[in-house]
């Protein structure tokens, strides 16, 4: 299996982050089409829903191919899983989680970057990096990456 | 925490709206753009335009977005089919301003996105 994108967030439109399938051999790990194999993706679209509890926000994104759900943790004050980082660091993780939060608003179009995986059989995001983009052709040229990465990279089988 | 499954907002161009056009159904989620040329506060209703056709737009679930005649905005939302005139207007979930939008380049993108999500199939943009 194609490994040498594991390291690189592929960017995928929605329709095929849920596509992915599981690695049979790597965990973590999901392929397009038994292609290239993925476990950080980057995607493109208007937030269409928001839910937001004390430990995480939970966001919808819409590309025009499907609707991918996204979550932002904003639990690293309390997590035991940040209790081996630097106490400045959690804080700055905080911080910046919370003011990526604060951004995200039903309408606005995002870019999100994080690792993929399955939630009750559902693929979905756990977002480390959300910007909201300001350019109203952000959305078209990140489908026609999609489209070119789409056709020259990911779908080749190994 | 419920899993409620949002449909996509299929773009299309308002050329493609039209009542035999396989987009033109009732409650069929949409993702539409042109420009504003009115708009009423008291119904909060709009009408956007592009390329010569108009759709009415219902922004009424609409918050924090303020709309300015001869702006082009983007809209999703569900379509509806008022009788008897057989008349569409899109109840929008969200809008936004997309002054400087290149639309030449966004509706030859569109075909492009649907002839590669035809060629794997399975997508409710190429019917």
């Amino acid at each position: 299996m194609d490994r040498s994108l594991q390291n690189t967030h592929a960017k995928l439109v929605a329709r095929d982050i849920q596509r992915l399938t599981q690695s049979p051999t790597e965990s973590n790990s999901f392929s397009l089409l038994g292609g290239a194999c993925v476990s950080r993706v980057e995607t493109v679209g208007t937030i269409v829903s928001r839910d937001l509890t004390p430990k995480f926000l939970k966001f919808g994104v819409d590309d025009g191919t499907g609707c991918v759900t996204c979550v932002l943790w904003l639990n690293q004050l309390t997590s035991s899983y940040f209790s081996r980082c630097h106490p400045d660091t959690i804080l700055l993780l905080a911080s910046a989680a919370r003011k990526q939060a604060a951004e995200i608003r039903i309408g606005a179009v995002a870019r999100v970057r994080g690792r993929v995986g399955s939630y009750r059989g559902v693929m979905q995001i756990t977002a480390t990096v959300v910007v909201v983009e300001r350019d109203p052709n952000a959305e078209i040229l990140h489908w026609l990456e999609c489209l070119r990465l789409g056709q020259s990279c990911y779908r080749i089988q190994s | 925490m419920a899993n409620t499954r949002i449909e996509p907002g299929v773009p299309i161009t308002l050329q493609e709206l039209y009542p035999s056009s396989q987009f033109y159904k009732e409650a069929v989620s949409l993702r539409v753009t042109g420009m504003l040329t009115g708009y009423s506060v008291e119904t909060a209703i709009g009408v956007i335009e592009d390329a010569g056709k108009s759709l009415k737009i219902n922004t009424q679930n609409l918050r924090d977005v303020s709309f300015r005649v001869g702006s082009i905005y983007q809209f999703i939302g569900e379509l509806h089919i008022e009788q008897p005139n057989n008349e569409a207007f899109l109840q929008a979930r969200t809008g936004r301003n997309v002054d400087g939008i290149d639309m030449n380049l966004y509706r030859k993108t569109v075909e492009l996105l649907r002839q590669f999500l035809k060629e794997e199939g399975n997508s409710n943009m190429v019917e």
